[in-house]
């Protein structure tokens, strides 16, 4: 009886550690850090990444890893680590990411051809849902800044950008004397780009933000937020091998789809990042666990380059028990080996013990 | 991945989303023989839903010339060899056992991998995207036939001798399959794709896509096509409101789409069967597909090995090679072309049907007529006889009556010229 129990507490503990590893459930959420934002006085620089005010934040680097929990994945993704600083007013957010990236990645008109992008996502009730599109019961608000959204505003792309030696006698139902520069706006009868009719941003005639606002609430769930409620701007560039993307948006939203922000607090954001040239799009992505985001008090206007450098036994940084199990996982695992090989000798020594003779 | 039941393998095998039948199905048969690559199918399609901008490319039915013509190029090449270094890195064989043929495996049991089975951990099926220089025509290598081996004088006298032509090329009309497990709809990793419980007809939510990609990577057939213009993906629709009866000239019953209607070289038969609870076609003898592909076994699944148990039908063409029939078609292939080259009273009778009316038809009656030929067929006797089929639609009215033989009607002689 004793024995069997024994057996049977290994083979629970390797079954359990087997399963994490298995489905690769990375339980590790809280890495310690906090990205601090600086509070400043007058306009954020929105549209500057260069901009001497981003050095009044200190910035912080973010590890970033392949998805790995459900299909599709791509294990070899190339964002590793992105860099973040963050600044706020009293009535608005900036958040400007950056990371390395040889290839400037814009189009989406090809089959072939997908973007760069980068998106922060934050949840949208107390507590850290799963890190990777939040979970049932606990939606995430996504920002998603697209390469291509961003070079659409200086002027929208379509075939005959990608294509332009093409020829076309007509498109119909389409108002345009050229057909060569027919563009989504010139449709009369929206219903021949059925993703237009139906609402798609991304059909969009035309784009007032780099960055899409979405929510999420698990694999598969990511909703773009209504057309009126995208409130999130943006500006992103590329220059010698690396891209330079600023988030804003003002603290506070009256859209339950929105988070919202209040300089002191403490929230949860996390990363994920996209290399277009590598095929990366959807879950093929680099991601990062939870990250704290701390919206430093508004001093006498000041910002404030002294702060504390993120540590990792940082009291403001999110806790989180279940991390624990990260690092016990693997100990769990070999526990269960050995108890587990342990068991097995124990029993094939008791069978190939000769049999007591009268 | 849960495991579904595969008619087409015979077996059970893995699939993103558990088993739900929808109460009908799409599906068509073609009969590969009769195809005379005029492409009528491939414009009427894009004349009613891909001309405009963005889909300048997208040829939601196609026609090409096989052994080398493909659209996009040499896609069946690409999935095939992919399939094959699967099979090789797992020590298998792509092979079938038609010794367990029988009710719930017609052709036999599949003992290869799918593309489902064959993905890895990371996708959820095998793929690739082709890159937009392959889909630059509907049918490359147009008219294309293996080397000609004339004589001397560049005649070839045993070129076009059955049961195998030594020179050949054969036309493959395809469009998207409609499939019983849509490999495009398990890649979506959004789930913006959805196969209809009415008619199983598989669409696009254009409203959900963003343009992923992972149907066009992941549909073995490649008939997911990318849209740059709104940067979604768009594929072949099924013409729905015909098919619903919801367009004005259907008066209510269901049509055949636009592909199929047009046919000049009257090689397409289009209707909705029945499907039972547990995925099964649900018995009906007199419904013309039914009776083509369940019973005579006549026409084929288009490469069954992917998996996806596609809705497209052909009747292979008796003139190809078998080994390469056989790839593209499965084991089914011999019994087939044997029952094509000698037709029973029933098939011959049911073959006329084909495009005869705009209307799909659901039931057909056979009036017996009487014999008018006797003949041998690869050495056997085969006899014809002048039967007349009815097709009815589904509102169970006669829309079709047809002769085996032609009736002919000569002119008089007064009227001989005239038009
Ligand atoms: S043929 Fe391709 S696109 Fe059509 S249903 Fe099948 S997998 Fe999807
Ligand atoms: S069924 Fe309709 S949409 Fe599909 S290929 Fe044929 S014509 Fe085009
Ligand atoms: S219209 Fe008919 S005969 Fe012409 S290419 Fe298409 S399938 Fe073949």
């Amino acid at each position: 009886m004793h024995k069997r129990s024994r057996w049977l507490g290994g083979l629970i503990l390797l079954g359990l550690a087997a399963t994490l590893t298995f489905f690769r459930i990375p339980l590790a959420s809280s890495q310690g850090l906090t990205l601090r934002s600086a509070p400043v006085t007058g306009a954020l620089p929105v549209s500057d990444p260069g901009s001497a005010l981003w050095l009044e934040a200190t910035a912080i680097e973010v590890p970033l890893s392949a998805q790995n929990v459900t299909r599709p994945m791509l294990p070899d993704t190339r964002v590793k680590t992105v860099t973040a600083r963050a600044l706020h007013t009293d009535s608005q957010l900036a958040i400007m990411v950056e990371w390395a990236d040889e290839t400037h990645d814009d189009s989406m008109i090809r089959v072939q051809d997908f973007r760069d992008a980068v998106a922060l996502q934050f949840p949208l009730a107390a507590g850290q849902p799963f890190f990777c599109m939040g979970q049932q019961g606990g939606n995430v608000n996504i920002w998603h800044w697209k390469a291509d959204w961003q070079a659409d505003i200086a002027a929208r792309a379509d075939m005959n950008t990608l294509y332009p030696s093409m020829h076309v006698d007509q498109y119909p139902f389409t108002a345009a004397v050229d057909p060569l520069a027919v563009a989504p706006a010139d449709y009369v009868d929206p219903n021949y780009l059925p993703a237009l009719a139906s609402g798609n941003l991304f059909a969009s005639a035309t784009r007032a933000s780099p960055v899409e606002d979405l929510i999420a609430g698990g694999f598969g769930s990511l909703t773009a937020q209504a057309a009126e409620g995208q409130n999130v701007q943006g500006y992103g560039a590329w220059a010698d091998g690396a891209w330079r993307v600023i988030f804003a948006r003002d603290l506070t939203s009256s859209e339950a789809e929105d988070v919202t922000f209040a300089a002191g607090q403490v929230y949860s954001m996390s990363f994920a990042a996209w290399d277009g040239a590598n095929g990366e799009r959807n879950g093929q992505k680099s991601t990062s666990q939870w990250v704290g985001l701390q919206l430093g008090a508004q001093t006498d206007g000041a910002a404030q380059p002294d702060q504390p450098r993120p540590s990792q036994s940082s009291a403001a940084a999110p806790s989180d028990p279940l991390g624990m199990l990260y690092v016990f996982g693997p100990m769990v695992l070999v526990a269960g080996l050995i108890m587990a090989l342990a068991g097995g000798a124990l029993a094939l020594s008791a069978l190939l013990r000769p049999k007591d003779r009268p | 991945m849960a495991e579904v039941y595969n008619w087409h393998l015979g077996r059970s095998m893995a699939y993103a989303f558990p088993e739900a039948h929808p109460q009908k199905q799409f599906a068509a048969v073609f009969n590969i023989n009769r195809c005379i690559g005029c492409q009528t199918c491939t414009g009427a399609c894009k004349a009613t839903w891909t001309f405009s901008r963005g889909q300048e490319y997208m040829w939601w039915n196609n026609v090409e010339s096989k052994p080398y013509g493909g659209y996009p190029q040499h896609w069946d090449i690409h999935i095939l060899q992919r399939l094959d270094e699967a099979h090789q890195a797992a020590g298998k064989q792509a092979e079938w056992d038609q010794a367990q043929a029988g009710e719930s495996a017609p052709y036999g049991v599949y003992q290869g991998l799918t593309i489902t089975e064959a993905a890895g951990a990371e996708q959820q099926a095998l793929g690739y995207i082709p890159p937009d220089t392959e889909w630059r025509a509907p049918n490359f290598y147009e008219d294309t036939s293996t080397g000609y081996q004339g004589d001397r004088l560049g005649i070839s006298t045993a070129g076009a001798s059955l049961p195998e032509h030594q020179t050949w090329f054969f036309y493959l009309q395809r469009l998207c399959n409609h499939c019983t497990y849509p490999a495009c709809a398990a890649a979506c990793p959004r789930k913006a794709i959805y196969k209809r419980p009415e008619d199983g007809i598989v669409l696009i939510d254009q409203a959900r896509c963003r343009g992923y990609r992972k149907c066009v990577e992941q549909c073995p057939y490649k008939k997911s096509m990318y849209r740059g213009t709104t940067r979604t993906s768009e594929k072949c629709v099924a013409c729905y409101p015909r098919v619903e009866g919801s367009d004005p000239l259907s008066e209510g019953v269901p049509m055949e789409t636009r592909c199929m209607a047009v046919c000049p070289g009257k090689i397409r038969l289009n209707g909705l069967v029945d499907i039972a609870a547990d995925g099964s076609w649900a018995e009906a003898p007199n419904h013309p597909l039914y009776h083509l592909i369940k019973i005579e076994k006549a026409a084929l699944p288009l490469y069954p090995q992917f998996g996806t148990e596609p809705n497209i039908y052909y009747i292979p063409p008796r003139w190809a090679p078998r080994p390469y029939l056989r790839q593209m078609f499965g084991p089914g292939v011999d019994e087939a072309i044997a029952r094509y080259a000698a037709p029973s009273r029933q098939l011959l009778a049911v073959l006329q049907l084909f495009r005869t009316t705009q209307r799909m038809i659901f039931r057909f009656e056979i009036e017996e007529g009487p014999l008018v030929l006797e003949t041998e067929v690869n050495g056997q006797p085969w006899q014809m006889f002048n039967d007349t089929v009815i097709g009815f639609d589904a509102k169970n009215r006669e829309v079709a009556r047809l002769s085996v033989v032609e009736p002919i009607h000569e002119r008089p002689a007064e009227r001989l010229n005239s038009i």
